[in-house]
């Protein structure tokens, strides 16, 4: 008898009451500061990381000398002051850069600096780099590379998704057939990551065949018409998106059609069989339905790598994605861009995992909010 | 009293295929079974009886190897009909299934209302309201109060699903309902509620049982007739009145002689040895090993001998 | 023992098994080889030596095999010096002081394309007066051509298609066309030629020497790069490092994974909800991102980037479904039996839960060494490859980075991605095979 469901003949409804809501209010309740904890621990250790516990400091302090030095020997003005002019000039530059990097304070008080703006989202400025605008603003960096990485991760794994979880469905009807041999055959196909298959598919289709691009989003220059526009854009994410999907396509369908086959050997299957119901309900009804879960999740995970997007795929398709952005910036030691491009990804993160509880109870009547979890 | 007989099963094979061969699970299995009776199959654990209640169901495994015989069903070979014609006309709509550990056998994520509606939906045309109601009165016949209606299975006892699944099993009046090991896993208390309640069904409905046990002793309650199963075999049948007192078969009295009675001064029987693997059988009498009566005619395959109305499968009746 | 061999005995039932196994065997046989045969030292020095040790082959060539697919011979490389090849000195003393030095190279071309470039590299002994050289070529058709001269010095390199003397003489086209080609200037002339250095010393003690090089279009088992490097070498010793890195990985991940799950599972409390924290939290970091940081700001080296991949791998999923079996063990009758025979809690883990999982641990492990492999070159080809070590991953990077497919090196990119595929084709095909064996749920099928 579970407590706060009122009987009638024809209820399909459970009417909370109290205690339910309560029960609920205090799980969601803990459930986020849990969450919270861990976005903060999560993005805390990647800044530290990013700095390398001061390492860093000194590989970009290094820099600014070099660069203020270098400076001073070129120019000819230097030239016609006295030596300590010239050396208090230096110091003041040096000086200067350091500000402007923000490497004047400590390391461990910039640090939570970066944490606590981080996480009330207020991104602030690049050390170096620009959007294509013209803006420092980090946000705007990210926004501007955000569609092109969710179009690509988008439509690929999407498509990937739905494919594989309707074909993994009409295998698991057909054990043991050509088409389920072929599958295993070919799920080891999945041991290469994307950017290999990318690799092969640049020097089939772009290097011998000419019929599309190398690489890049659109053509350059791009085309004015918003018809030809289009068309640019798809003809340049055919091979990126090819090479997404083919490296993961085998393997996820095998996958799934494990999983359906599992399923449907349950006992309960065998009965909805043995009462004579037909094909299709069974399917939907009695492997569909008890599946949902986790489909819903692994479709929820697979959001959650969509706006991570593929570094490396997006690096070798010159893709202009935020993948190769982060990449960048990693590589020009600018620590708000990493930041800023880390706490958005955990934050979706803990949202997805956040709303994958609720869906859950939605979804298996077993589950209920804030109850047992094992 | 006319005794007309329901079904007749002639020959009935089932083989399946694993990596170690082919089990020969059902081998040539003849029984029949008149209308408003109930017929018990003994047998110990691995000797076919699922495999038996699967092959009448045609609820085939993917390895099947081999499926033949003759299942007539009002006079009709069901054996012969296509698949959507047997899924529409026999299945549910002439013969039921009360399934081993009923726990698993209902869908975790649908209400058991509706689970025990969507037969007569199927195979009946009724509309989603109207089956409802249909499975309130089914509720009603074996003991389960009306507010369970819309309940899930994980909220139900043991005792309760196993009622749930042969209101299940009547919801479409079938004249048949094959029952596995119906309250293997359920309290002594309880067995003997599901046998009453199945005995009313028995009364009221005119329904006809194949009981699938190795529990005699509730067993023998409910039956009419016996039929004693052993390595995929049907080894003695007869009306259960004349099997209990005196059993046939050397194995079937082993088998009475192994249940304890309440009043005897002897120590109950075992039978030694093993049953035969159903994938090495071997030749001649299947159970001449373990018989403490074989002699030297055992090593070929015993004939059925009918003796007085009962049919056994013995060389020492011939 | 018995359950091992009956285990094999079912892994050879398939097909799939079997051919994994063998390819995975025949890459550790190359490994040994490839350590054996090219020593650790000599392996850095073939790949970062320098100009001194690449000189003599040719950049971008294509493998000699290439030749099997096309009726046309390609030019191979060769190197004729006092010690290989035919080299003919003749020391002839003037009687004024002066002493004449001949040097002819002879050999015989028989390609059907020209050569990429052919050198001369001069290594004389003198005092103070240069000796003076002359080069003149000969053709197996009859004729002669005077190449240039010039005064040498101690240490000259004469590099035949950047004589500027030489091209305007050859009337602005390429000497290589040029001096192989006969009156018709299209077809290349096959037979002897030879290349007579003509030199004199004016002092006593002077001496001139020289090794002639000629740059094919071909070179080797795997051609060469854009450092003239020999690919082979990289090739053979990625195998090593592929396989090395690969099952360091795996192992390390899945055994710490296993045990700390273990523990998680055996003790609970509030080490189990640490676990479960510390693996939320390695969901939030992203794994890559910090491989590259690492690899940016800290060090390149294979062992670092191992040691980071392990940690960030440990605290997976996949902890969750070891920690779910390992609770079912725990409820077991025989951990109830050690328990009451006083066995500490150490021992059970170690003794008991664990060995119940290795089984389950080998499918994963064996499945898991392909990513990790192509972790590596990952990372190579974003540019953090480790500095020193010749690696398949480097070599795609190398060849991206020179735009291979642009220009038609194809087999710079083919050989590294072939090689890297095959090793991941075989550790995935035997991890599969594995997991319809191990895998409980999946026996059935």
């Amino acid at each position: 008898m579970t407590a706060g469901t009122e009987p009638g003949p024809d209820t399909g409804k459970k009417k909370l009451s109290n205690g339910t809501f309560a029960r609920v209010a205090r799980y969601t309740g803990v459930r986020l500061l849990t969450l919270f904890a861990t976005v903060v621990v999560g993005v805390y250790l990647t800044i530290l990381i990013a700095n390398m516990g001061g390492y860093v400091d000194q590989i970009m302090k290094n820099d600014i000398i070099e660069n203020v030095t270098q400076a001073m020997a070129n120019d000819p003005a230097a030239r016609k002051m006295t030596p300590e002019v010239r050396k208090q000039l230096i110091e003041e530059r040096i000086a200067l850069g350091e500000k402007k990097l923000g490497l004047d304070t400590p390391v461990v008080v910039r640090d939570f600096r970066y944490l606590s703006n981080a996480l009330r989202l207020e991104l602030g400025h690049a050390l170096l780099m620009t959007s294509d605008s013209g803006s420092r603003q980090v946000r705007l960096i990210i926004l501007e590379r955000l569609p092109a990485t969710l179009l690509l991760m988008g439509t690929s794994e999407i498509s990937l998704f739905f494919v594989s979880v309707f074909l993994a469905l009409t295998l698991s009807r057909k054990y043991g057939s050509i088409w389920d041999k072929l599958t295993i055959g070919l799920s080891p196909t999945s041991a290469a990551p994307p950017w290999f298959y990318g690799i092969f598919l640049i020097l089939i289709f772009a290097a011998i065949f000419k019929i599309l691009p190398f690489g890049g989003m659109v053509d350059t220059p791009p085309p004015t018409n918003v018809i030809d526009y289009i068309l640019s854009i798809l003809r340049h994410l055919v091979l990126p998106a090819s090479s997404l999907i083919l490296s993961a396509i085998f393997l996820s369908i095998y996958n799934w059609r494990t999983f359906f086959l599992i399923y449907s050997s349950e006992d309960y299957v065998d009965m909805a069989k043995a009462k004579g119901l037909p094909a299709r309900d069974i399917e939907r009804r009695y492997i569909l339905r008890p599946t949902l879960p986790t489909i819903i999740t692994q479709f929820a995970l697979l959001l959650i790598t969509v706006w991570t997007g593929a570094t490396i795929t997006e690096t070798v398709f010159l893709w202009p994605g935020l993948g190769r952005t982060l990449f960048r910036a990693i590589g020009l030691y600018d620590i708000p861009v990493i930041v800023g491009s880390t706490i958005i990804y955990a934050y979706l993160l803990a949202l997805t995992v956040f709303l994958l509880d609720f869906v859950y109870a939605l979804v298996d009547p077993r589950v209920k909010v804030g109850g047992n979890q094992s | 009293m006319a005794n007309e007989i329901l079904l007749d099963v002639r020959n009935l094979v089932l083989h399946f295929a694993t990596t170690r061969g082919p089990v020969q699970a059902v081998d040539g299995v003849d029984f029949q079974l008149d209308y408003n009776k109930a017929v018990v199959i003994l047998g110990e654990s691995g000797c076919g009886k699922s495999s038996l209640a699967k092959a009448i169901l045609r609820l085939l495994p993917r390895n099947v190897q081999t499926y033949s015989g003759e299942i007539r069903l009002a006079g009709k070979d069901v054996m012969v009909l296509g698949e959507d014609e047997f899924r529409q006309n026999v299945r549910w709509a002439a013969i039921s299934l009360v399934p081993q550990a009923a726990m698993n056998a209902l869908n975790p994520v649908l209400r058991v209302g509706e689970q025990v509606a969507e037969p007569a939906m199927i195979h009946l045309g009724m509309k989603k309201e109207d089956a409802l109601q249909l499975a309130l009165k089914m509720f009603q016949h074996v003991g389960v109060p009306a507010d369970f209606i819309s309940r899930y299975p994980f909220e139900l006892s043991g005792g309760m699903r196993q009622r749930v699944a042969i209101a299940m099993a009547l919801v479409t009046s079938p004249s048949l309902i094959v029952l596995d090991e119906p309250t293997s896993a359920l309290d002594l208390l309880t067995q003997a509620n599901i046998f009453n309640v199945l005995k009313r069904i028995k009364k009221e409905l005119g329904t006809s049982f194949i009981l699938i046990t190795h529990d005699i002793a509730t067993s023998s309650e409910l039956a009419d007739n016996v039929a004693v199963m052993y390595a995929g075999q049907i080894v003695e049948t007869g009306e259960a009145s004349k099997f209990f007192p005196a059993p046939l078969h050397p194995y079937s009295q082993k088998l009475m002689a192994s249940v304890p009675r309440l009043r005897a001064n002897q120590d109950p029987d075992f039978i030694t040895g093993q049953p035969p693997s159903l994938v090495n059988l071997p030749g001649g009498c299947r159970f001449a090993e373990r018989c403490p009566l074989r002699f030297e005619k055992c090593t070929q395959d015993p004939p059925v001998i009918e003796k007085e109305g009962r049919k056994v499968r013995c060389w020492k009746y011939a | 023992m018995n359950t091992f061999k009956k285990n094999v005995r079912e892994i050879l039932r398939y097909p799939s098994a079997i051919i994994g196994s063998v390819v995975i065997l025949i890459l550790i046989g190359v490994a040994i080889y490839a350590v054996i045969a090219i020593p650790y030292q000599k392996a850095i020095t073939l790949w970062r030596g320098g100009e001194d040790v690449w000189y003599r082959n040719p950049k971008y060539a294509a493998p000699e095999w290439i030749d099997w697919l096309s009726t046309k011979k390609q030019p191979r490389s060769f190197y004729i010096n006092s010690t290989t090849g035919k080299m003919d000195k003749v020391v002839t003393p003037n009687g004024d002081g002066t002493t004449g030095i001949n040097i002819t190279y002879t050999f015989n071309y028989t390609a059907d394309y020209f050569p990429q470039e052919m050198s001369l590299y001069f290594t004389d002994k003198f005092d103070q007066k240069q000796p003076f050289v002359t080069i003149d070529w000969l053709t197996p058709d009859g004729r002669k051509l005077r190449i240039d001269n010039f005064a040498v010095d101690t240490q000259q390199t004469f590099r035949f298609s950047q004589d500027m003397n030489l091209v305007n003489s050859l009337g602005g086209t390429n000497p290589m066309e040029a001096l192989f080609t006969g009156i018709d200037s299209k077809n290349v002339v096959k037979g002897t030629y030879k290349v007579v250095v003509t030199g004199i010393t004016f002092e006593p003690n002077s001496d001139i020497s020289a090794e002639f090089v000629l740059h094919g279009t071909v070179f080797g088992l795997a051609g060469t790069d854009h450092m003239r490097r020999d690919l082979m070498v990289a090739l053979l010793w990625g195998v090593p490092i592929a396989l090395i890195f690969g099952l360091a990985a795996a192992l390390g991940t899945s055994v710490l994974t296993m045990i700390i799950a273990a523990f998680g599972a055996w003790y609970g409390g509030w080490l189990d909800e640490l676990i479960q924290r510390i693996t939320e939290v390695n969901l939030v970091l992203p794994f890559l991102s910090i491989l590259i940081m690492i690899g940016t700001f800290y060090s390149r080296s294979i062992w670092v980037i191992l040691g980071a991949t392990i940690a960030l791998s440990i605290f997976t999923g996949a902890i969750k479904g070891y920690r779910a079996i390992f609770l079912q063990v725990r409820e077991s009758m025989y951990i109830e039996a050690a328990r009451a025979y006083g066995a500490s809690d150490m021992r059970i883990v170690f003794q008991y839960l664990i060995p119940r999982m290795i089984p389950l641990l080998i499918p994963g492990l064996v499945s898991s060494v392909p990513s990790f492999v192509f972790l590596e070159a990952s990372l190579a080809v974003l540019g953090l490859g480790d500095p020193v070590l010749p690696t398949w991953g480097k070599i795609i990077d190398d060849a991206w980075a020179n735009g291979a497919l642009y220009k038609g090196y194809y087999y710079w990119i083919l050989e590294p991605a072939v090689l890297l595929m095959l090793t991941g084709l075989a550790f995935a095909l035997l991890g599969f095979a594995l997991d319809r064996i191990f895998n409980p749920r999946l026996r059935g099928m």
